[in-house]
């Protein structure tokens, strides 16, 4: 009787003592300010490290304030800051994506640093105009990275990259077999953001946009639709591989078995990191204009915080001429907020950075103009319309007909 | 074998020993369950930001009208119920199979049954993972031996290809499940009177009339609870599913749950999420109501016999 | 006669080996795509076994990634939950057993209710009120809520056993002097036994395997489970292939070793109590 009472005690000890020991694990002992700072570049191998050491040295010159770096996986942190925020709580400076941005202004979740942050005061490059919503800027960016065409010159048949869209289907045709593909992006719905991405630098190329000067959605306008005609067309070339998730085909390139992708600076700064010995150039994507999509991933403050000043005071030396000089060369192909010359060396050992700074004048953000906050709701009618068309055989004007009507009654709605 | 409260001795003292016993859980279920289900059936009647779940704008019915003449979410429908049929039958078949294999002597037996349970045992994350990987289109060991077989052209993995989407989403969850399955009918069958079965082998019943006479009206309710259990867990499961395809493509995979989840988290859209879950739960309700209904019958039925 | 038998044993044999087989492949091949280099991945034809030079992947994904910290946590959660369930689960079980009150219909259909709701639907309110009790970010926070996913399964089965236990046991050790308590905890627990570790089984892999609450919940990077970081690779350029699955591996693994260990009382423990006489 006696044995087995010991071990029910036994049992409530052990539960108690998790129980209760997992709640005395989260104090900390607190003397400098802290912030916390979330990025999913944080959670990359290579530059999440060097980002590190550069935040510490801002804590280093600051004998009051310290940012700790969260890393947070790329796919899922808009979603995990976006209800923290909601639940009055989560971190302190947070590095969004553009259209999450646009969510984050309009739901009220992030702060105007007008106050803190003067125009005047830097000089930032032309995509900082799109930190200005109504009247207010509401964040800094953090990094601007733009698309070009990515190729392995051995990979490439003839060693050169195409001059245009039919080139290119010819090109990629030329260089598939033996187990490499001549091309490859996103078309599943797994991966929506990247689709998306994908997607809209097609539809751009063709000179397309998929909301009008006049502030109507023109998803069914004659450009887009050839945007999207031009996605099917390599969809049914047999060129790429059908489903790969971009981590496997950025992977298949990084083991030479992908010729061609269309890539942002931030990947080819990460092959060129990890992987130096892969042959490696860069071209202006295929497509009949240069118009290409942008991604601007701006620093903002959560209206939760009960650190202002000390955000502030983070960006503003993250602003500083040497500490954005360094944070470019950390990033690789990306720009940061103001303009930073590349250095000479640079410029030889990565002669593909000249492709991607010179493509900074023709970004244009992957979201619906004048319906920032909708895309996520617009960009899935799209998606789904586009991906009728790649596999359930509908012609492409109708879909996006179709695409229209959805997407003009869903944001009506509302 | 229950005591009737009304028997203690110490007459006339209500016992409140069980009301103590059960408390705790009650309250605690109270708390962690049943709160967030009643806020869940409010926000379904308003229209709520993830962003600002404070904010509710009450719409009424709006989001159940919406959803009633949406058209993908008939299809929703029609996929939560292919996926649910498919897995009850398939894991409760197999699962039968293979306890009543792993129930006959057999030398190893015991190191059978306890392999057998190991997808069970696995972490649906990981199962995710290399089901993804074996899938693959263009590298994965299952997409070559289908095409060996010639069950696929190569051009196109299981789970990107808008036919095969659900099947492969569904081999994946009935490999997973189909050991608890095993495990249960298994410790059910060990139920069965020795006595009845050999006097049927004796009285010269073959295999299948032994089956149904004896071994069947043993573990049936077992089975059927198996069954229930196994369907209501369908309408809820949601890792596999959305690690694999999130849906796609082009809805194919698309259950009452992943439609929640997108609503919520992409679409940011909590009320519409929660007139979904609504669906789902009332659903499973029904579907509880059904079989309970049908159960009393069936032992009325044979109670009669 | 004997040929028949032997060739009608043979095709069970066979069938088990084969039903063997399928359950154990996907296993195996997490161990082969983990011990394959980057580059023979992408190789055509796939290589069938694994590549044993490539051993090495297992010691270095615990310098790259924070393997290890995700691995306490998972094992913190899931033991948690399981104690807890357990010792949340045992009164009321016992109390549904042995006394005819108005609970029993109602815990019945409670249980089935609490099985419907899917955690993606209550993960918005449940954050709030965690919110409100400061459990944000916290294992504990964790283990509360995945223990108010098992309870009712284990209470239901814990029933069950207790119901397969003659009432004139409890009743000598009451005319002896036990406390009610102290007969639950003294003489039916034990009696109980097998049906505790099929309890136990499925609390702990309840709180093993959990995504949507760890992911939602907790947003410490030193907090995370194993089920979220390994998550948090799907999309994700810089690990490779083969890094994913050796994690994937190690957290598969300790999960089916549990069960190895305890599963000789899971199918007894099951539906004990329904098996009368």
């Amino acid at each position: 009787m006696k044995r087995l009472s010991g071990f029910s005690v036994g049992v409530v000890a052990l539960a108690g003592a998790l129980v209760f020991g997992g709640a005395a694990m989260d104090a900390r002992a607190q003397s400098k300010e802290t912030l916390t700072f979330a990025a999913a570049t944080f959670a990359e191998a290579g530059r999440g490290d060097k980002l590190k050491v550069w935040i510490e040295k801002f804590n280093k010159s600051q004998a009051a304030i310290e940012v700790q770096p969260v890393a947070l996986p790329f796919s899922t942190l808009a979603k995990t800051v976006f209800t923290q925020m909601g639940g009055g709580a989560g971190p302190d400076l947070v590095r969004f994506d553009l259209n999450d941005y646009y969510a984050a202004v309009q739901a009220q979740r992030i702060l105007p640093i007008d106050d803190g942050i003067k125009e005047s005061d830097f000089k930032f490059s032309g995509p900082n105009k799109y930190m200005m919503v109504g009247a207010n800027r509401y964040g800094v960016p953090f990094e601007i990275s733009n698309y070009a065409l990515l190729y392995n010159p051995q990979l490439v048949k003839g060693g050169k990259p195409p001059a245009n869209f039919d080139e290119f289907i010819a090109l990629a045709k030329a260089s598939s077999g033996n187990g490499v593909f001549g091309y490859a992006y996103r078309a599943t719905m797994a991966e929506s953001n990247g689709f998306w991405q994908d997607l809209c630098n097609f539809v751009y190329g063709f000179d397309g946009r998929w909301s009008d000067a006049k502030g109507n959605l023109s998803i069914n306008s004659a450009k887009v639709v050839e945007g999207v005609v031009a996605y099917k067309k390599v969809y049914d070339a047999g060129v790429t591989p059908k489903g790969a998730d971009a981590s496997t085909y950025r992977r298949m390139f990084w083991e030479r078995k992908l010729a061609m992708e269309i890539d942002n600076g931030g990947v080819a700064g990460i092959f060129n990191q990890q992987a130096p010995e892969l042959p490696l150039a860069a071209a202006p994507s295929p497509f009949p204009t240069r118009a290409q999509g942008l991604i601007l991933a701006p620093i903002t403050i959560n209206a939760n915080t009960k650190h202002k000043a000390a955000a502030l005071t983070f960006m503003r030396w993250m602003l500083q001429p040497e500490n954005q000089r360094e944070l470019q060369g950390i990033l690789g192909a990306s720009s940061v907020a103001t303009v930073i010359e590349r250095t000479a060396e640079e410029s030889r050992q990565k002669p593909w950075l000249k492709i991607y700074d010179e493509q900074s004048a023709y970004g244009v953000p992957q979201l619906v103009q004048g319906f920032e906050a909708r895309t996520p709701e617009i960009q899935q009618v799209i998606l789904e319309q586009v991906l009728q068309v790649l596999q359930g055989g509908v012609e492409p004007q109708k879909a996006m007909d179709e695409a229209q009507r959805l997407a003009t009654a869903r944001v009506l709605r509302k | 074998m229950a005591i009737n409260l009304n028997n203690k001795s110490g007459a006339g003292r209500a016992d409140w020993t069980p009301y103590l016993f059960s408390a705790p859980v009650v309250l605690y279920l109270l708390i962690f369950q049943g709160y967030p289900l009643l806020q869940e059936l409010y926000l379904s009647f308003t229209s709520t930001s993830l962003l600002s779940p404070a904010k509710h704008v009450f719409v009424g019915l709006r989001n159940y009208s919406d959803l009633v003449e949406a058209a993908e979410f008939a299809r929703v429908l029609w996929t939560t119920f292919i996926y649910t049929v498919g897995c009850v039958v398939f894991s409760v078949s197999l699962g039968l199979g293979a306890a009543l294999l792993l129930n006959a002597p057999l030398r190893g037996r015991g190191l059978a049954r306890s392999l057998i349970t190991i997808p069970w045992a696995a972490p649906p994350v990981a199962v995710a993972l290399i089901f993804v990987w074996m899938f693959n289109g263009q590298y994965g060991v299952l997409h070559q031996a289908f095409q060996w077989v010639g069950l696929s052209d190569g051009m196109e993995g299981w789970l990107n290809d808008p036919a095969l989407a659900l099947t492969a989403v569904l081999v994946t969850t009935v490999w997973q499940i189909f050991p608890f399955a095993s495990v249960v009918i298994l410790s059910a069958l060990q139920g069965v009177s020795s006595e009845l079965r050999e006097a049927a082998v004796m009285d010269g019943a073959d295999r299948l009339s032994v089956f149904v006479a004896v071994v069947w009206p043993t573990i049936r309710p077992t089975v059927m609870l198996l069954t229930l259990f196994v369907t209501i867990w369908s309408l809820r499961r949601f890792d596999l599913i959305w690690l694999m395809t999130q849906g796609g493509p082009i809805g194919r995979t698309n259950t009452l749950v992943i439609e929640l989840y997108r609503r919520a988290f992409t679409f940011r859209e909590l009320g519409e999420a929660a007139a979904v879950g609504m669906v789902g739960l009332t659903t499973a309700l029904l579907i509880t109501i059904v079989y309970f209904w049908f159960n009393v019958r069936a032992e009325r039925a044979a109670g009669q016999k | 006669m004997n040929h028949s038998i032997d060739w009608r044993h043979s095709v069970r044999v066979m069938v088990v080996l084969a039903i063997l087989g399928l359950t154990a492949f996907p296993i195996y091949w997490m161990l082969v795509t983990a011990m394959t280099s980057s580059g023979n991945l992408f190789a055509s034809p796939t290589h069938l076994t694994p590549d044993l030079k490539q051993w090495p992947v297992f010691s270095k994904v615990f310098g790259e990634t924070p393997v290890a910290i995700w691995l306490k946590n998972s094992a913190l959660v899931a033991l948690g939950t399981t104690g807890l369930s357990l010792l949340l689960a045992v009164l009321p079980a016992y109390a549904l057993s042995r006394f005819r009150f108005a609970g029993v219909g109602l815990l019945g259909l409670g249980l089935f209710v609490t099985q419907m709701l899917p955690e993606a639907m209550l993960v918005v309110p449940l954050y709030a009120i965690f919110g409100q009790l400061s459990l944000l970010n916290t294992l504990t926070g964790l283990i509360l809520v995945n223990t108010a996913f098992t309870v009712p399964v284990i209470t239901w089965i814990l029933k069950g056993a207790i119901d397969g236990i003659p009432i004139d046991i409890e009743e000598a050790a009451s005319i002896d002097g036990c406390s009610r308590l102290g007969t639950v905890f003294n003489i039916v627990i034990p009696l109980i036994a097998p049906s505790l570790a099929a309890t136990a089984v499925i609390a702990f892999f309840h709180g093993w395997n959990e995504y949507v609450f760890a992911q939602t919940l907790i947003s410490d990077a030193h907090l995370h489970t194993a089920s979220v970081g390994l998550a948090g690779f799907v999309g994700e350029l810089s690990t490779p292939l083969h890094s994913v699955m050796a994690i994937g591996l190690m957290y598969t693994l300790p999960a089916v070793f549990f069960y190895l260990l305890v599963q000789r009382y899971v199918v007894a423990g099951m539906t004990a109590g329904s098996v009368k006489g």
